[in-house]
């Protein structure tokens, strides 16, 4: 039992604004009221309901490549010393597991989803996410290169579609479903992309990513997912691709969507050095589309390390930097690709893609669809979200920063016009309170009754960046965890799956495909329950339109 | 199919074409390669110190530019020779620099059992693959310092548990006979060099065959292992377990509290 009290709670589901409330909390929940136990004197403080990342690469295959790939920034990293509480661990670019949990849960964050898993590596993901502690996670898996699924699509077989969907799911034992530059990367596999929503994916004969793009969004809204088609568009990075995401928003006619890291698609210019941002033009339309959150996919100046399953656009990338490349291709899939990149204000490109990151931030008017995320780590590393905060809500800070890029810069971007500052209650929605409502996960990001007792505490302090780094206290399903900048528990997490209902005859219609096409036996390849660290099913919900 | 050795071995049969080069020269035919694959000027004299044609060469690089999809696959005969680690990124680069024409990967052939699988753990526990040092808390790594092979030829172990491997049977002389003369503890289900010296042995369940649990492919793609036999002996899971549960009843050496490193030295 604990009760923390004398706080100014930020709870934006119930609409407290920096009201003086006492949040109790017992068994791992939040409660009217508590009898004993322990109590924080809050008062001074602010309190926020814990973090939700809805867009991360945390574990599995390609975040593990990019640890095998950097090692020079292992060296210079913070390192974790073991203690009686934590494991050690590296920080950095690519943090190792246990590292990723301390980093999250020091800055308050308390749940993580994983966006991006192959269902051949699955097995691989889930036991990397047991690795990493404290946090609540999900994972998205990827579908909209997958080969069995792209065959069925094109010939319109929907309702078979539907069930392969709902098996994969289940046998990826994922949360979500995440399509990445659909067609693109199965192109990929034969050195080509996919890049117009209404041509024909190479190697089929009617097929177009804007097929590919509504058919799944359909099906998952069939399914009854709680979070919607996880979509990563088309033509990702490239100047002028705002025609492509606007054209892909459309496409979806209504329906569901999570856009994810949409900085990287709200660029106009037709080459690289007239690349400007469209940002306002990006707003304006997705203001209007109220079936789409997204999240901004921001960028910092500094090192990184970028990991997608984009794989032509990483080797496009690989030959703009001429530093190191890797790539892995999944089979029948997906694929991925690896390059460590340094966003430099004085060079043209990072400066647009700095600004559209902010700009879409501030000029997307409801915060309840658009979230702080960086894609870790390809625009910064998530343990930078304090720096981003403190853009959001301080414009003269903001201001400065802009001085640093250069005068052509400064043309094609729109930040240095941009007035508005976030408050806190809507910090606290667009890293927490939207973000799980996005998710479909209704006992997260809220201090209502019945909420997952995740709680941060900050003390309040000028300097915006230290405050919302360095929590006072961070509770996790109940537990204090991190308490005057000490890691005092390590729980570990849960994991949301979802189990979409499916029929059994997919089975007999997958096994002899697979056998034929895929190099391990059909019965090893779904992920066993027993691989899944206290697994939770969600229930699907009913999306009518 | 393309085989590239210094000696005829027996996959030559299964390869359309047999390229054989000079001992030590594959940095030499890689940089060759390159420059070709770039169409850049080569010297003649630095061609024929690969034991290999211009003709031969170009012909190769040709192939390699039309087809469809290429992999090159590489083992110890190219990492553990002279260049080492500089040969396979020599290698890595020229198969990057390829899919400016087409799509070609290139894949390390791993050694027996799940070496990939240790490489992949420790990766995300660590940040690093293997020669790894804990000795100040937090992993540090640096290859030729902290390899196994290298701390016990300096005799710089003073105990050692091993599981999954038979250095007993691979390792340079002083190695083995610095194990021999420390504390080493063996998990192995059968005897072997290694159990023979080591002052413990416990038998343990074959992995795959009487206990469960996961290999990792060459491609990283992680394979269940289902047991078809039961063991009277326990699995390697147990025994480490039952080994780091008495360690724990240990009075507690470890700091309270936590500590970071920012900088590392
Ligand atoms: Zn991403």
């Amino acid at each position: 039992m604990l009760r923390i009290t004398g706080g100014k709670v930020y709870d934006p589901l119930h609409g407290i604004d920096g009201q003086i409330r006492d949040i109790c909390i017992h068994d791992g929940k939040v409660v009217d009221s508590v009898d004993g136990g322990r109590t924080i004197d809050a008062s001074g403080m602010v309190v926020f309901p814990g973090g939700v990342d809805v867009h991360t690469h945390v574990a599995g295959g390609s975040i593990n490549f990019a640890r095998a790939m950097t090692p020079e920034d292992h060296r210079r990293t913070v390192a974790f010393i073991r203690s009686q509480t934590t494991r050690s661990g590296l920080g950095g670019m690519a943090p190792t597991t246990f590292a990723t949990g301390y980093l999250y849960a020091g800055m308050g964050w308390t749940t993580v989803n994983e966006a991006a898993v192959p269902i051949l590596s699955a097995k691989h993901t889930h036991e990397e996410l047991r690795d990493v502690p404290i946090v609540d996670k999900s994972c998205c898996v990827l579908m909209a290169n997958n080969e069995i699924l792209l065959d069925l699509l094109e010939q319109g077989e929907m309702e078979r579609a539907r069930h392969l969907v709902a098996w994969q799911i289940w046998a990826a034992k994922a949360y979500g479903v995440k399509a990445v530059n659909p067609g693109g990367v199965a192109a990929w596999k034969w050195g080509n992309d996919a890049k117009q929503m209404a041509e024909t994916v190479p190697g089929y004969t009617s097929l177009t990513p804007a097929k590919i793009v509504t058919g799944l969004a359909q099906i998952i809204d069939e399914l009854g997912l709680p979070h919607p088609i996880h979509l990563h568009c088309n033509n990702l990075g490239a100047p002028g691709n705002i025609s492509t995401t606007l054209e892909t928003m459309k496409s979806l006619d209504g329906r569901r969507a999570h856009m994810a890291h949409l900085q990287y698609h709200s660029y106009g210019g037709d080459d690289w050095s007239t690349m400007r941002s469209e940002a306002p033009a990006m707003a304006e339309y997705f203001n209007q589309q109220k079936n789409l959150t997204c999240d901004a996919g921001a960028v910092l100046f500094g090192d990184t390390v970028t990991i997608t399953a984009d794989g032509p656009w990483q080797h496009l990338l690989y030959k703009l930097t001429g530093r190191k490349w890797g790539n892995l291709d999944v089979e029948n899939e997906t694929g991925c690709g690896i390059v460590p990149y340094t966003y430099r204000p004085s060079n043209l490109v990072n400066a647009v893609q700095w600004a559209v990151g902010l700009e879409l931030l501030l000029l997307i008017d409801d915060p309840w669809r658009i979230f702080l995320t960086t894609d870790h780590p390809n625009g910064a590393c998530f343990w930078r979200y304090p720096e981003i905060i403190q853009l959001l809500m301080c414009r003269d800070f903001r201001q400065e920063c802009v001085t640093q890029l250069s005068e052509k810069a400064r043309e094609r971007v729109h930040l240095p016009d941009i007035d508005r500052e976030y408050s806190r209650f809507e910090i606290a929605i667009i890293t927490s309170a939207g973000p799980a409502k996005a998710l479909g996960m209704p006992n997260k990001g809220h201090l209502g009754a019945g909420a997952d007792a995740d709680v941060v505490v900050y003390d309040e302090d000028e300097d915006i960046a230290r405050m919302f780094g360095h929590p006072r206290y961070v509770i996790k399903g109940g537990e204090i965890v991190i308490e005057e900048g000490d890691i005092r528990a390590t729980p570990e997490g849960r994991e949301f799956l979802v189990q979409p209902s499916f029929d059994r005859e997919i089975e007999d219609f997958l096994r002899p495909l697979f056998e034929e096409t895929y190099t391990m036996s059909f019965e090893n390849y779904p992920v066993e329950m027993h691989r899944i660290e206290r697994p939770e099913i969600s229930e699907c919900i009913d999306v009518s339109t | 199919m393309v085989l590239v050795d210094i000696r005829e071995t027996k996959s030559v049969k299964a390869s359309d074409i047999f390229l054989q080069i000079r001992p030590g020269k594959d940095f030499e035919v890689i940089t060759i390669l390159r420059a070709l694959v770039k169409e850049q000027p080569v010297d003649e004299s630095q061609v024929q110190e690969t034991g290999l044609t211009l003709e031969q060469l170009q012909d190769f690089v040709d192939r390699m530019k039309k087809a469809k999809f290429g992999v090159f696959f590489f083992g110890m005969g190219l990492s553990m020779t002279r260049g080492k680690h500089m040969n396979s990124a020599a290698l890595l680069t020229l198969a990057a620099e390829l899919n400016a024409f087409t799509k070609f990967v290139a894949m390390p052939m791993r050694g027996h059992g799940n070496v990939t699988g240790a490489d992949v753990i420790m990766r995300w526990q660590t940040g690093y693959p293997f020669a790894i040092q804990f000795g100040r808390g937090y992993p540090r790594y640096n290859p030729g310092e902290f390899s196994t092979v290298d701390l016990l030829v300096r005799g710089d172990v003073d105990a050692a548990l091993i599981l999954g491997a038979d250095p007993g049977a691979t390792m340079p002389q002083p190695a083995i006979d610095h194990l021999a003369r420390i504390p080493t503890i063996c998990l192995d289900p059968k005897v072997t060099h290694t159990s023979r010296l080591s002052r413990v042995h416990i038998t343990t369940a074959a992995t795959g065959i009487s206990a469960p649990g996961t290999g990792y492919r060459m491609d990283e793609v992680p394979l269940p292992l289902r047991p078809a036999l039961k063991s009277p002996y326990p699995t390697d899971e147990q025994v480490v377990r039952r080994i780091h549960e008495a360690v724990l009843k240990k009075p507690d050496w470890l700091q309270q509290g936590n500590r970071m490193a920012l900088n590392q030295v």
